[in-house]
């Protein structure tokens, strides 16, 4: 059964008429050019902007659970952050708690382990290298423990070392049990890392599917106006524009 | 370690206290002459413990922790080290408020209390004018630019109360007000603002998650459940509740809600729900010294408690602006 379906979803000139449904287990990931509207449903789907159309989560419309519900079981990921103040690591991690209001150091520290920061707990944030915040930021969702994890950009300005790490962290948790939604530019990581794919271009959905079925040469050429050459069957599997 | 400062500056504000009571001109016996002054017996050290130095404490403990507690919340809030409660132009309302009893001679039947009642109203209705400002979208930045214009709007007609003054004597009067001070004020003032702190303190007490959940702004504090507009509102009445009410008993005693904060920030882990209590401790130690120190200036000389408070909260700013410099260079 899926987790969560949505359909006939439009945010006011941002996006159009979205279906999609995405199962316990499953990373799915969002691609399209700048502008196509990735973002938007993320933000759409964790309730941050007003929206038609239809989002149910385990079978419910999502209108009845209240904004602490919501939290609980959405997170998300923004894909600019950055903290006002110099917190620790340890205090930006147990902000994941607050839809929970609890400080649960138990689920706190596995967090911080999950993500391997849990060696510098106490540093404060703002002294952290690009990766190692990413990691953080990161850190921060796990602790809330939603049922379905919605992620925007995750490895944007990160070396290849850090997008794999940031990467498998996010599949791990899919297969937990959980769903994650990742908005993603770099198409071969959307290839290695994601179960499936949806294709966004001008505010609407233009494919959804395997991996196979949405990365083809005449849908990326279509859609990014390139020509583009993909391996998928190659480890790891390689989409570039030619 | 927060629970460890809250102690040390519980307990700062306590011996603070203690030496404003023993504070002032005459020498008196002060457990003794409260004690009298408990039991209505007529003697000049109930009087002056009684009477004067009691309120005068307890009015300078309560502004400086509206004051400290407000600059917190406010710097938590609008998620910037560097604003000052002024900032939302409640302060300039209040004293608007006040400036029409001088003036007009408004709510004569209130006697001694009208004053810092047309400041509380003066505070509402500028705290109103925010609000229908900034409209349904009261997010940080809309606060900041509608605090700018209102603070603006009240000081120009200030600043026409002035140049109408019926007379050179009221202008003078008002004046001296605005530089603040928490002498002579009986122990009526504290019926008044006691009630609008313990209120104003609570509103934004039980908003401390969301100042904490808006450290990652305002998306993060959004998809975390929290109610960034309506949370936010109730901190912005709060602060207005807390810094009206100060201000209108008070006059303008600048800088508290700026430094205060802002010192002891880094003592609790920067942590904007964490900083709340301290602030407001630290706020309430800071105007009880102030005031025992301009209590202890020569009396041909006097030296009101804004003046003091801005001479050394300035250089701080200064200072700030400087250390903010460096980083840029």
């Amino acid at each position: 059964m899926d987790l969560m379906t949505i359909s006939g979803l439009s945010v006011m000139q941002r996006l159009q008429d979205i279906d999609l449904s995405i199962r316990a287990g499953v990373v799915l990931g969002l691609i399209g050019p700048n502008g196509a509207g990735k973002s938007t449903l993320l933000h759409a789907i964790a309730g941050l902007l007003d929206s038609s159309g239809q989002i149910e989560l385990d079978g419910q419309p999502i209108e009845q659970y209240s904004a602490e519900q919501r939290a609980r079981l959405i997170a998300l990921q923004p894909q600019f952050l950055e903290s006002a103040w110099a917190l620790s690591v340890h205090d930006i991690v147990s902000m994941g708690r607050l839809p929970w209001a609890d400080s649960d150091q138990q689920i706190i520290e596995q967090a911080m382990r999950r993500t391997n920061v849990l060696g510098f707990a106490q540093r404060p944030v703002n002294q952290l290298s690009g990766g190692e915040r990413a990691r953080v930021w990161l850190a921060r969702v796990l602790a809330n423990q939603p049922r379905v994890l919605l992620v925007d950009e995750p490895i944007a300005n990160l070396d290849i070392h850090y997008q794999q790490d940031v990467m498998q962290i996010l599949r791990d948790y899919a297969q937990q049990g959980h769903a994650v939604i990742i908005a993603l530019h770099d198409l071969s990581l959307a290839a290695r890392y994601c179960d499936r794919l949806c294709l966004l271009e001008q505010t609407q959905l233009v494919s959804c599917g395997r991996v196979d079925q949405v990365l083809t040469e005449k849908l990326l050429q279509q859609v990014f106006k390139v020509e583009v050459f993909i391996d998928l069957a190659a480890r790891p599997p390689v989409v570039l524009s030619r | 370690m927060v629970r460890g400062l809250n102690w040390l500056l519980g307990l700062m504000v306590l011996v603070a206290a203690a030496v404003s009571m023993d504070s002032g001109r005459i020498e008196i016996e002060v457990i003794n002459g409260l004690w009298q002054w408990l039991r209505s017996i007529d003697s000049s050290a109930a009087l002056i413990s009684g009477e004067i130095r009691l309120p005068r404490t307890l009015l300078a403990l309560l502004v400086g922790a509206a004051m400290g507690l407000a600059g917190a919340a406010l710097q938590g809030f609008l998620r910037n080290p560097l604003v000052d409660p002024s900032l939302i132009g409640v302060s300039q309302g209040a004293a608007l408020g006040a400036a029409g009893v001088f003036y007009f001679n408004l709510l004569p039947a209130l006697g001694i209390l009208a004053m810092p009642l047309a400041g509380l109203i003066g505070a509402a209705l500028i705290l109103l004018a925010l609000i229908a400002l900034s409209g349904s979208m009261a997010r940080p930045a809309i606060i900041i630019m509608a605090g700018l214009a209102i603070s603006a709007l009240a000081s120009a007609l200030l600043a026409v109360v002035l140049n109408f003054a019926p007379n050179p004597y009221a202008m003078q009067e008002l004046v001296f007000w605005l530089l603040g001070s928490v002498a002579n004020r009986g122990i009526d003032y504290l019926y008044l603002l006691l009630p609008a702190v313990i209120l104003g303190g609570l509103l934004v007490w039980h908003q401390r998650r969301l100042l904490l959940g808006l450290s990652l702004g305002e998306q993060v504090a959004d998809s975390l459940g929290l109610q960034v507009v309506r949370g936010g509102r109730f901190i912005i009445l709060g602060c207005a509740i807390l810094i009206g009410s100060a201000v209108s008993i008070a006059g303008n005693v600048g800088f508290v809600g700026l430094v205060v904060p802002h010192l002891l920030r880094p003592l609790v882990g920067y942590r904007p729900d964490r900083l709340l209590l301290p602030s407001a401790l630290g706020g309430a130690l800071v105007v009880c010294v102030a005031d025992i120190l301009v209590r202890s200036l020569p009396p041909e000389h006097e030296l009101k408690l804004g003046v003091l408070t801005a001479l050394a909260g300035t250089p701080f700013f200064i200072w700030l602006v400087w250390k903010e410099r460096q980083r840029w260079i």
